[in-house]
């Protein structure tokens, strides 16, 4: 018997199940797959694809002027933890930061790590890719920040990793290789090298894929800008991101390290309430096996992350196997029981997908919930 | 060969999202594997009603199954390399050295006969070196020790008389290197008023389907399946203080052997640790421990973590008084049955270790707490730390409580 049962590990997921075991909660995990984070570029977008501001996305989700100190109370607790777990967010909602992705578009988004640094209106531009990474070409990039960024003089280069491999080598593989300081040393050999001929005086900004280091970010961040002399920034795109890995890394051993039980490759497929307890069927390997806990928080990503199923008739509830309305919200949501993030439906999903920043706060609030009821239990007893 | 053609279609589902690869342990200290994407789903798909496919860089797959565990699709990735290692094995041959390590119950059969000379001469250097020379056993790896009163020799109990009814699944660990647990566990039970009968019983077959002898493996899976099945029938609980063995029980036998019978034992399986937590949610496991002021590190397997049973080692350490554990949260540790013994395998083997290495000397705890005995042999190897078994430790939190009378 939980006190907590957070279904999905997702950012949204992991994200309350470490704040409800914070409040000495005694919390389980249970999930099938890891998420969508080591899919996503790691930065926190309010909505992903779009530049809406922060009061068009307060409203888009309906949360009232009232609930803007608590959206900033829940931003400046994750700001809190990915500084605390050694991956410290910045940025603001008030004023989203234009970063650059590795196709050379930009995009608004509102908490990105120390390793983004947002793209200037001019100054001298260097593209830094790895022969080895074919998800990353800097010319490609090139064409469309310069479309962008008319003011911003751009050059282009590619350095070996100095890697033999047997498989396809990704931003996180590249990243890895980076953690090792013989080879950011012989890397940065070569950029230098290269530099003789370019941008003789001086450099603002390097580009480089999202694989600055996994462990050593901080290492191979600093280094980086102090012997190029110019700030760095990683441009996070294809998948698998390093900017993206750190925090899904971080967070899952946070929380481990906290106490929470992961019950993973398990799949929830039932529900029943038993009393005041929410009893859940859990479905791991080739046995089924059940589940209570005084509260269950429902952090299945919706239609992407596998809690919602698009069919013939509409959206099917996968989790608890309860029903829902046509924008995939519980239609009659039983005590205790708290959709978080995406499991709201549709209607927080805008443009395919909810952004990051509605895990964040929407993982808070429903905390803020969990200690009213309780609250209201303990001056029942 | 037509067998290992075999039926298996979750790779169907694979997106090729990198999941499995991004999560990979070995992958992520080596780029000599080719990553379980594309030596499971990917190479299945090319495999199927086609070409059985040999694909060498198969051999640095540990099946630690955490491929399976990331998996959003579900998609049965270990399954899928445990074939690839079969098919690798079949067009290649295996070499001397696997089929003897993949032999583990045999290994300990004989090495416990002659223990305390195995003991010795496995300590001592230029046997070792020839013994890597010719067997391509690294001559720096620590072996296990063995103990010629093996469990065996102990405890051959084959009824229990109690209502309820445990029915233990030794394993060779605990028979011939650790009887210590394997002790321990029955004393555990004893405390709880709950009788242990030992089935007949073969390997569980992890290290056979680990080293690509599918075949063998599956014979003993039948054979302990065959044998498990008449005691469940009969009331017994399956309970296991092994959780590799425990999660071929659950996991690999149900996948490979495709039958009922594998199914229905799967219903009866139980870690150790997950049996006492089920007494204690039905409110009959003794609790009278005594206090322990310790405080520890808990290393969780990957066989362990691949169950979906939270942590119930914690769950339990943590009901006796003053016992402080903490989960490292520790990737894979690397020595990942006998694959850290291999000459070629060692320097991967390391690599892996040395994060584990870094997490226990930052606790700086006073001893380790972990159910595998083979992650044991690499914190033995890697760490100054103690290693414990939980049921070890639940022993002494028994017998410590004063008799009063
Ligand atoms: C490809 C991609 C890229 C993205 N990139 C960004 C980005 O760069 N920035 C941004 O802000 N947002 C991005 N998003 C949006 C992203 O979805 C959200 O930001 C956020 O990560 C969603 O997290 P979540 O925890 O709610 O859901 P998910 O990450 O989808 O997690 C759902 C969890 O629930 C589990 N689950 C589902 N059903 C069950 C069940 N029945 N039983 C057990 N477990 C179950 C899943 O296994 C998973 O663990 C991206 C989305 C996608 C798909």
């Amino acid at each position: 018997m939980y006190d907590v049962i957070v279904v999905g590990q997702g950012l949204t997921g992991l994200l309350s199940a470490i704040v409800a075991r914070k409040q000495n909660k005694k919390v389980a995990l249970v999930a099938k797959g890891t998420g969508k984070m080591l899919q996503s570029t790691g930065l926190m977008d309010l909505v992903p694809g779009s530049n809406k501001d922060f009061s068009q996305w307060m409203e888009l989700y309906g949360l009232s002027n009232r609930e803007k100190i608590t959206v900033k109370d829940a931003i400046n607790e994750f700001k809190r933890l990915t500084e605390k777990i050694g991956y410290e967010y910045v940025g603001d909602v008030d004023k989203l930061a234009n970063v650059v992705t590795s196709s050379g578009h930009l995009k608004s988004t509102a908490l990105y790590p120390k390793t983004i640094t947002p793209i200037p209106e001019k100054g001298r531009i260097v593209i830094v890719g790895f022969n080895e990474i074919v998800d990353f070409q800097p010319e490609f990039l090139k064409g469309n920040l310069q479309k962008e960024r008319p003011n911003l003089q751009i050059k282009t280069m590619s350095v070996s990793l100095g890697k033999d491999s047997q498989r396809t080598l990704t931003q996180l593989d590249a990243a890895r290789v980076l953690d090792e300081k013989d080879n950011r040393e012989q890397i940065l050999r070569q950029i230098k090298e290269k530099m003789k001929t370019e941008f003789t005086d001086g450099v603002d900004l390097f580009i480089f894929p999202a694989a600055l280091g996994v462990q050593q970010w901080e290492k191979v961040h600093s280094q980086f800008c102090s012997e190029l002399k110019a700030m760095v920034t990683e441009a996070p795109g294809l998948p698998p991101n390093a900017t993206a890995i750190r925090l899904h890394e971080r967070l899952r051993k946070e929380a481990i390290k906290l106490g929470v039980r992961f019950y993973t490759d398990t799949e929830v497929n039932g529900f029943s309430k038993k009393g005041t307890i929410n009893e859940i069927t859990i479905k791991m390997n080739n046995r089924n096996a059940k589940l209570e806990s005084q509260h269950l928080l429902i952090c299945t990503g919706g239609i992407l992350g596998g809690g919602l199923e698009q069919t013939a008739k509409g959206l099917k509830e996968t989790t608890l196997q309860l029903s829902v309305n046509k924008e995939g919200a519980y239609v009659d949501l039983p005590d205790h029981v708290y959709p978080v993030g995406a499991s709201l439906g549709t209607n927080v999903i805008h443009y395919g997908i909810t952004g990051g920043i509605y895990s964040v706060v929407s993982s808070y609030l429903t905390n803020l919930q969990i200690e009213r009821s309780d609250m209201r239990g303990l001056q029942r007893a | 060969m037509h067998e290992l053609s075999f039926h298996e279609t979750t790779f169907e589902k694979c997106l090729k999202c990198n999941a499995c690869t991004v999560n990979c342990p070995i992958s992520n200290v080596s780029f000599d594997f080719g990553g379980p994407k594309h030596l499971g789903p990917e190479l299945k798909r090319m495999m199927d009603h086609q070409e059985v496919i040999d694909d060498a860089r198969i051999e640095l797959c540990t099946l630690c199954g955490t491929c399976d565990a990331s998996c959003p699709e579900n998609v049965h990735v270990s399954t899928l390399t445990s074939y690839a290692k079969a098919i690798h094995a079949e067009e290649n041959g295996t070499k001397f050295r696997d089929l003897i390590l993949s032999n583990a119950e045999l290994v300990g059969k004989l090495a416990s006969t002659f223990a305390p000379i195995t003991n010795m001469t496995m300590k001592v250097k230029p046997v070792r070196k020839a013994m890597q020379k010719v067997l391509g056993i690294h001559a720096d790896r620590q072996f296990p020790t063995y103990e010629f009163s093996n469990f065996k020799r102990r405890y051959n109990k084959k009824h229990a008389t109690t209502e309820k009814k445990v029915a233990y699944f030794t394993g060779c660990y605990a028979t011939y290197n650790a009887p210590d647990v394997a002790d321990s566990f029955i004393k555990v039970m004893e405390y709880n008023g709950i009788d242990v009968a030992i089935p007949e019983q073969k390997c569980c077959g992890v290290p056979m389907f680990a080293n690509g002898q599918m075949k063998q493996g599956l014979k003993n899976a039948q054979f302990n399946t065959n044998s498990l099945l008449e005691y469940t029938r009969q009331g017994y609980d399956i309970v296991m203080t092994c959780t590799s063995c425990t999660s071929a029980f659950k996991k690999e036998y149900a996948s490979y052997l495709k039958t009922e019978e594998a199914e229905e034992l799967a219903q009866h399986i139980y870690d150790a640790d997950e049996y006492l937590r089920i007494l204690h949610e039905e409110g009959v496991l003794n609790t009278n421990f005594a206090t322990i002021n310790a405080k520890v590190g808990y290393y969780a397997p990957c066989h362990m973590k691949g169950q979906g049973i939270g942590n119930p080692a914690m769950d339990i350490l943590e009901l006796i008084p003053g016992f402080e554990i903490q989960d490292m949260a520790a990737s894979c540790c690397g020595q990942c049955g006998t694959f850290g013994f291999k000459e070629e395998k060692y320097p991967y083997s390391l690599e892996l270790g040395k994060g584990l290495a870094t997490v226990v000397e930052e606790l700086d705890a006073d001893y380790t707490v972990t159910e595998c005995g083979m992650c044991k042999n690499q914190l033995d190897q890697l760490t100054n730390k103690q290693v414990k078994h939980p049921m070890q430790i639940l022993k002494t939190a028994y017998e410590k409580v004063p008799v009063t009378s």
